[in-house]
This record gives structure tokens, C-alpha cells and sequence, in this order.
């Protein structure tokens, strides 16, 4: 199943605000991290201290399963404030 | 009730400060964070925010709710957009019986921000452009 992930900051500069990366349920939240570093190499730094939110929310489960409607997201380390 | 803003209009410290106000309430604790010029050696000349925004609003949600179970009023607003020096880029504002309360909320509520909350800055330094962490 393919899924749309969201990207953002230093991510989205990047790869722009989306990639499309390839799923079979259950899925490692890390080999999501993986197919994406993947497309940029120089992003694997940032994409390894980075968090998976589903439906909005920080997943902190290591395994996922996504259905074609999740909202899924890669949240690059924060810096608001 | 808690008022939670994240938005690209400037922030209004005189209206934030208002929502704050009222006689349940003996203590109002504020924390403004500005652009800041020097970090450093570092010179930045402006900053750059974004936000997962229906994300970043549920997580201030999270952050706010409990404070105000246990009796507080929170009032926090956060720029998107460019921001020159000395802009305000966050305001948190909590209302409280008693100011060690108020005070105490204030900092949970900013470092969990900090830490919680999916917003970026892209700083614009006179050597390169830097996002920050």
C-alpha cells in the first residue's frame, strides 16, 4: 500500500511538504524513517531524531499499521518558543 | 477557558493580557520570547516559523488542559511567519489563585512547548540560514 507522508522545516526544504513511500502492514516506524532517507541521504541525521505522528498524534510505538485514510507525518525535532 | 492561537497576525500582549484577568484569580504570570540578535558569535537577522498547525493546536491543547483542571487559566499564542528582531514569537500567560502556582504553570507550560509542540524556526544568520533546534 502506498501512503502519503507529511514533511516539514529542514524536511520539506528538502523533499517538499510530501513523499510517497511504500507500506505492508505491520510497519517499523523506523524502516518509514528509512524509505525516506533514502530519497535524500543528507537527510538521515534529522530523519533519525525524528517522530511519527498519526492522525496528529506522536506515535511512540515501534510497529504501525496504516490504513490509506491516516494522516501520517514525520516530525523533525521541534523548535518553537 | 484557556485561549490557544497560533497564527501569522502579530501577538497583542495588552489583549492576551486581558483574557487573563479576572477575581478567581491573584496572580498572572507572563513569558514573551522575542527574536533574539546574538547568539554567541552568531548574528541573526530574522526568523522564519512554521507549524503542523492542526497538531501544534492539539498539543497546546494537551499541555493547557490539565492546568486547567486544577484551577488555572492559560493563554498561549505563537507567530508563524517572518519575524524581524525583538518581534514576539510566543506569548504564555497563566492566571492563578496564587502566584507560586502561576509561576510554576508559566515554565511547564513554555519548556513543554519547546519540546511537545510542532513548530520550526528557520533562522536567517548573516554567515547562512540555520534550522533551528
Amino acid at each position: 500500500m502506498k501512503i502519503k507522508v507529511k514533511l516539514f522545516a529542514f524536511l520539506q526544504d528538502q523533499l517538499g511538504p510530501v513523499v510517497t513511500v511504500e507500506v505492508t502492514n505491520p510497519i517499523r516506524v523506523t524502516d518509514i524513517l528509512k524509505q525516506v532517507s533514502q530519497l535524500a541521504p543528507q537527510l538521515t541525521t534529522t530523519l533519525a531524531n525524528s517522530r511519527l505522528a498519526i492522525n496528529q498524534e506522536f506515535i511512540d510505538r515501534d510497529e504501525v499499521s496504516l490504513t490509506a485514510n491516516d494522516e501520517v507525518a514525520i516530525i523533525p525535532p521541534v523548535s518553537g518558543g | 477557558m484557556h485561549y490557544l492561537r497560533i497564527s501569522d497576525e502579530p501577538i497583542d500582549i495588552a489583549d492576551l493580557y486581558q483574557r487573563l484577568v479576572d477575581p478567581q484569580y491573584g496572580g498572572i504570570d507572563m513569558f514573551v520570547g522575542t527574536v533574539r540578535q546574538w547568539t554567541g558569535k552568531i548574528e541573526t537577522t530574522k526568523i522564519e516559523y512554521s507549524a503542523y498547525q492542526p497538531m501544534a493546536e492539539k498539543q497546546l491543547e494537551k499541555i493547557a488542559m490539565p492546568i486547567e483542571k486544577q484551577g488555572g487559566r492559560v493563554v498561549v499564542a505563537h507567530r508563524t511567519g517572518q519575524l524581524g528582531l525583538s518581534d514576539i514569537a510566543v506569548f504564555v500567560g497563566v492566571a492563578a489563585p496564587h502566584r507560586a502556582e502561576a509561576f510554576k504553570w508559566c515554565q511547564y507550560i513554555i519548556d513543554t512547548l519547546k519540546r511537545e509542540v510542532p513548530i520550526w524556526k528557520k533562522e536567517y544568520d548573516t554567515d547562512k540560514v540555520r534550522w533551528g533546534n
